[in-house]
């Protein structure tokens, strides 16, 4: 720990990483292309992470980077695409390769999933998945009576992961995280991964005083005893936003999409951005200040 | 009658018509082009149309959590979920977490609009793969929100922007969303309790179910020279005898284009 007080959860990506073994259950905060823990991700690419299942609920860059770089044993989740910047072209080359299993969940249920992990319940009832191959093809589905009314019921499989990532705003040493007063969906979904698992790593943009956070208490969705360790990677979601603090870097994303078309070209990209680099403050430098800073959008916590 | 109205003034007029007051509707984000017309400008358009023209007290969900957005506040077709644009369009209430305003297994959601890569003669529509399931020919996104659309709202509208027979196939590769299997009495004992696909729209026709057989089959098509259209004779269709879909009024095109999207920020 680069910390001397005892009671302080910061840590580095490489020591976040570090927590985070081979064949592990992850789970990474964000939603489709916005707000994932990218630096910490560059960093499971960087230490050669393999075997690894992503339980998410909508997936993107974050699952197509660790796809790309042969991270990934199994995803189970409702998507995996790069929204406007087309399908997710690593994902889609491992799966049709048959290098990369996946287990698709409907959007709802891939969210009810993580609140069984929060109640610590062993399964989320639902009756509604009658007739699809999301039940046909996923033998961890059980059909069951419903004991008070007899109707015929699903049990979905909690989460359960092993270690959730996130990537927020802003949390003090002790492991508090705040959230912005006007969040939306993908913050609130990072609220239900967060309280539903006993490793919990948070990425932030700023560490910030004990003080700002006692003025900010109601925004203190995840307090620290729910907090395995804090890291401070400023632009840690990049190239995805952060709502709040910066916009998607649009060109970045453009040619991620290209370099991924082939084997070849996504294995420069990863070499440009990933391996070539000692780690995320080279890769900030790479992007470049000003390319950054054109990045800021201006809401408030 | 006007004659002079563009192909998608005439579904969107088409689409308002169908929805009733109070209802709410869901659109997501649909992005790219032609996609993005059918998949949330045009049902945007419908839906705004339909509260100007006999339905005020319908509720839009834009991208599912943005509670009648101020439309007229857009300068262009937003094409992110979650970014600062979306956030910033002023809306009645915002949906911060899951769950969250709508309770989507009590029924809260009267209809919604899908795309698909596939639909079969029962309606039932994959986004899931092209090929078998471990080892498909094509990956696409995944199930999304479909099964929930095709489950719990109470009608769906699919939303095809182009009509290519092979976007209609006997059998889906993966049913991601349920149709009409076994008609009404073939849902029932699949456990769904009502809803389904009510519509599929696409540039050359209307489609709807026959709710005994659980059949696809033409509703109407957009222009008369496609009743003897080969390419549209195919699985058990027969365009030869359906009726011309309804054009719009003189009414509903000023209102469309006067009120609803002055801007032509929808409907380019």
């Amino acid at each position: 720990m680069n910390n001397n007080n005892s009671k302080s959860k910061v840590g580095t990506l490489a020591e976040a990483a570090a927590l985070i073994a081979d064949g592990s259950r992850l789970a990474i905060g964000g939603f489709a292309i916005y707000q994932h823990p990218m630096a910490l991700l560059r960093e499971l690419v960087k230490q050669g992470k393999r075997e690894l299942t992503v339980v998410g609920t909508v997936n993107g860059n974050d699952v197509d980077l660790l796809a790309g770089a042969g991270c990934l044993k199994e995803v189970e989740t409702s998507y995996v695409g790069l929204e406007r910047f087309g399908l997710a072209p690593n994902f889609r080359r491992a799966v049709e390769a048959g290098e990369l299993k996946v287990v698709d969940y409907p959007e709802v249920l891939s969210f009810d999933r993580f609140r069984a992990s929060q109640e610590a319940m062993t399964f989320w009832p639902c009756d509604y998945l009658g007739g699809t191959d999301v039940l046909a093809k996923n033998p961890a589905i059980k059909a069951f009576q419903c004991p008070i009314t007899q109707r015929t019921l699903y049990a979905v499989p909690p989460a359960d992961p092993d270690v959730v990532v996130l990537h927020a705003i802003a949390a003090d040493e002790d492991g508090n995280v705040l959230f912005p007063k006007r969040h939306l969906l993908p913050q609130g979904l990072d609220l239900n991964m967060g309280r539903g698992c006993d490793v919990v790593i948070v990425t932030v943009e700023k560490i910030v005083s004990k003080g700002y956070v006692k003025r900010h208490a109601a925004q203190n969705l995840l307090p620290g005893y729910k907090i395995t360790m804090i890291v401070e990677a400023p632009f840690g979601a990049h190239p995805c936003p952060v709502l709040g603090r910066y916009d998607t870097d649009i060109a970045h994303f453009e040619a991620y999409a290209t370099a991924g078309k082939s084997v070849e070209t996504f294995k420069a990209y990863l070499d440009e951005y990933v391996y070539d680099l000692p780690d995320h403050q080279a890769y900030l430098e790479k992007v470049g200040a000003h390319r950054l800073l054109n990045l800021f959008e201006t809401d408030s916590l | 009658m006007n004659t002079s109205y563009t192909l998608a003034e005439l579904l969107t007029v088409n689409l308002a018509r169908s929805f009733k007051d109070r209802e709410v509707g869901f659109t997501g984000l649909v992005t790219g082009g032609a996609a993005a017309l059918y998949g949330t400008a045009i049902p945007l358009a419908a839906m705004s149309l339909a509260k100007e023209m006999h339905a005020p007290g319908l509720t839009i969900l834009l991208a599912g959590w943005s509670h009648n957005p101020d439309l007229s506040a857009l300068d262009q077709l937003p094409d992110s979920e979650f970014d600062s644009l979306l956030r910033d369009l002023p809306c009645e209430a915002h949906m911060m977490s899951y769950p969250g305003t709508w309770a989507i297994r009590r029924g809260d959601i009267d209809f919604g609009f899908s795309s698909a890569v596939q639909v079969d003669r029962v309606g039932n529509i994959n986004s899931v793969c092209i090929g078998e399931y471990e080892h498909p020919k094509v990956r696409l996104v995944g199930p999304i929100l479909q099964p929930e659309h095709m489950a719990l709202f109470g009608r769906e509208y699919v939303m095809l922007p182009h009509h290519h027979q092979r976007n209609f196939v006997d059998q889906v590769d993966f049913i991601s969303g349920v149709g009409h299997p076994g008609g009404a009495a073939g849902r029932a004992e699949l456990g769904l309790r009502g809803g389904g696909p009510e519509w599929v729209v696409t540039p050359k026709c209307i489609l709807d179910f026959d709710r005994t057989k659980g059949a696809i089959r033409y509703k109407s098509v957009h222009n008369a020279s496609d009743r003897k259209n080969p390419d549209m004779f195919f699985l058990d269709l027969d365009p030869s005898a359906v009726d011309i879909t309804p054009p719009p009024t003189t009414e509903e095109l000023d209102v469309l284009r006067r009120k609803v999207d002055p801007k032509k920020v929808l409907l380019r």
